[in-house]
């Protein structure tokens, strides 16, 4: 048993906030809530309260100068959160615009003492701060100075057993400012404009007594009101571990030879990437191993980012999303980030206990993020990869690949090293038709063909043909027929490889 | 015409005063439930917010009642009810009634386009009880 204090940590009521405060907020602390204006802080300081304030655990929501109390109830209210029933019961809205305008700071600190005393609340939130601090003279008692003022307020509220908020406009965090110091909690809200687009985000500056999450999380501002979207890795629940059949088996891909060559299927939670220019087949294929999956009786989800979703996507797979067997996640909100993208993905193969994964493709996906975003894209995706492998799904991801015949790449972004598994699609010109080449570049741990073969697309999908071992170059996309005197001796190949040539990576 | 809110808050008066007062009584009640007003959503909107409302309220049901146009005066920042109370004793009964009730019924309308019905109803449930009676008919029926 320890004899140290337990600090409470209060459960915020705004999605994902509670992970970025790393477990919640600490009970009784002292917390600035600081942005540029329009940035979401008295929503944010609102959707709390809301979720907070109980009749036995009532708030306090002094409103000084700044945006009148009006104005503020009337924008408020549109949000789900906001509930009437609750003003003057558990919520109750105090104006000190009056005493703020005495421009004398021990006269509202007085005022503050007195609603404290008669609402005995557990929630204190200032709204807004700084115009409480802009309004105090010089005229005003000399004894009662910002710094006393704040470290008075500090300590009243703390021996209240409140936990308190200021809401200030502060432009930047370098301000010579003492409540900065003073405070326990310092939540900076930011936007960040890049071109047409706007990315909210938020920054725990400052949280005493725990350890929150470090850096910039973006979250949007809905008329549910503030989700945070925290990082993809701690967005995975614990025993997330999605319906994974047992260890060490394989996924059939929904395509006759392919498991072959892949050495008897995708194992079971590993990652692939598809490669291949525009039009070689990769949505097909990830169409073909959802189609698969259901057929096995398993679930699926799909991330679609294509420019016309109903126009482009193959019947198999609007069946599958029809008769709910594969999950679509919406991608079509503007500003997209990654952490976003991830925790949607997540809600839909927990929804539906799915096992394949589908992103078609990664650079469609570069293209719906925020330009603030593209730049991390690389480290992002990883994060979203291990994410979703942490959950035990089998992810497949395609990726548009410009053919270039000089060198062989497999990913524009340098994801090959992410994936545990390559497919990659290539054109080839023989006798003046454009023919389509696939191989297996890598299966870790896993034996696999290294076969370069024929395939091409009908009506029923994918069908894997034969190589071409008569030609050479073909990575080159204009193969030459080889010389009559390099051929080797005649073989028949079979048409049914069930060993297929292979090594080990 | 008469809204039915108008009737409610005109007949929650009526109730409330009792029939054969004269303008000074009813001057008294309107002025306490501008009081409660004063005391449930002064503190939330701010007392010039309240004296903002109220004299945008004199200002509207001015034309109807010349006698609180008369006392309008929108640059003030706090509720002139001593200058209301005088105005309304001055009145008959009946448009002493009829200008008060329209002129609560006024500010009512004002609050509810601003912040809605639902919280403009949570914010007088005290007022109507406290100096108005029991709440007024359209409460119970939407």
């Amino acid at each position: 048993m320890t004899d140290k204090v337990t600090i409470n940590r209060l459960a915020t009521g705004v999605p994902g906030l509670d992970e970025v405060l790393g477990g919640g907020l600490p009970e009784f602390s002292f917390n600035l809530i600081a942005g540029s204006p329009g940035c979401g802080k008295t929503t944010l300081a609102h959707q709390m309260m809301f979720a907070l304030a109980t009749p036995e655990r009532p708030a306090l929501y002094l409103t000084v100068l700044g945006e009148p109390p009006l104005k503020m109830l009337r924008y408020q209210q549109q949000f789900d959160f906001f509930d009437s029933e609750s003003i003057n019961h558990s919520i109750h809205f105090i104006n000190l615009a009056d005493d703020t305008l005495t421009g004398d700071l021990d006269q509202v600190l007085r005022r503050i003492v007195a609603e404290v005393q008669t609402h005995a609340p557990a929630l204190v939130f200032v709204d807004s701060f700084r115009s409480m601090m802009l309004a105090s003279s010089p005229q005003g008692n000399p004894h009662s100075d910002l710094q006393q003022f704040i470290q008075q307020l500090g300590i009243l509220m703390t021996s209240w057993q409140a936990t308190t908020f200021l809401i200030g406009e502060y432009f930047t965090e370098t301000d010579e400012n003492p409540v900065f110091t003073v405070a326990d909690g310092l939540i900076w809200l930011r936007q960040s404009v890049q071109r047409n687009s706007m990315v909210r985000k938020m920054e725990v500056m400052k949280m005493r007594g725990q350890a929150t999450l470090p850096g910039l999380h973006t979250f949007r501002i809905s008329a549910t009101g503030i989700k945070v979207f925290a990082p993809a890795d701690v967005t995975v629940p614990t025993g997330a571990k999605a319906a994974a059949g047992p260890n060490n088996s394989r996924l059939l891909m929904g395509i006759p030879r392919l498991d072959e060559m892949l050495g008897g299927g995708l194992p079971r939670g590993y990652s692939m990437l598809v490669a291949g220019p525009s039009g070689s087949g990769k949505s097909i294929l990830a169409a073909a191993f959802l189609a698969e999956g259901a057929r096995c009786g398993e679930t699926g989800v799909i991330a679609a980012f294509e420019q016309h979703p109903n126009r482009s996507r193959n019947r198999v797979l609007n069946d599958l999303i029809e008769s709910g067997r594969v999950g679509l996640v919406d991608t079509r909100a503007p500003d997209l980030s990654i952490d976003e993208t991830v925790l949607l993905l997540m809600k839909e193969i927990q929804r539906l206990k799915a096992s394949r994964v589908v992103i078609d493709s990664l650079s469609g996906f570069e293209l719906a993020l925020a330009p603030t975003f593209r730049v991390d894209f690389r480290e992002s995706l990883s994060c979203m990869v291990t994410a979703l492998a942490a959950t035990g799904v089998s992810v497949l991801m395609t990726s548009e690949l410009e053919d270039r015949y000089i060198d062989l790449r497999f990913s524009p972004y340098g994801t090959a090293f992410l994936t545990d598994a390559i497919i990659v699609q290539r054109y080839i010109e023989v006798d003046s038709r454009l023919l389509r080449v696939m191989a297996v570049v890598k299966v870790r741990s896993s034996t696999h063909s290294d076969e370069l073969r024929l395939f091409h697309i009908d009506g029923d999908g994918i069908h894997i043909g034969e190589m071409l071992p008569d030609q050479e170059g073909l990575l080159g996309g204009r193969p030459t027929r080889k010389r009559i005197a390099d051929l080797p001796a005649p073989t028949i190949i079979p048409q049914d490889a069930k060993s297929p040539k292979s090594f080990s990576t | 015409m008469e809204s039915p809110e108008n009737r409610g808050i005109t007949a929650a008066l009526a109730h409330r005063v009792g029939k054969g007062a004269n303008g000074g009584q009813i001057a008294d009640v309107v002025v306490s439930a501008w009081k409660d007003i004063k005391i449930t959503v002064g503190p939330i909107i701010g007392q010039r917010g309240v004296a903002a409302l109220y004299q945008r309220s004199l200002y509207l049901t001015g034309p109807a009642f010349p006698w609180l146009a008369a006392i309008c005066d929108s640059a003030r920042t706090d509720l002139d009810l001593a200058g209301l109370k005088t105005v309304l004793a001055q009145q008959e009964s009946a448009n002493a009634a009829a200008g008060g009730a329209a002129l609560l019924q006024t500010y009512y309308e004002l609050l509810t386009s601003l912040v809605g019905p639902s919280l403009t109803e949570r914010l007088f449930r005290s007022v109507w009880t406290n100096s108005l009676g029991d709440p007024p008919a359209q409460d119970a029926s939407p």
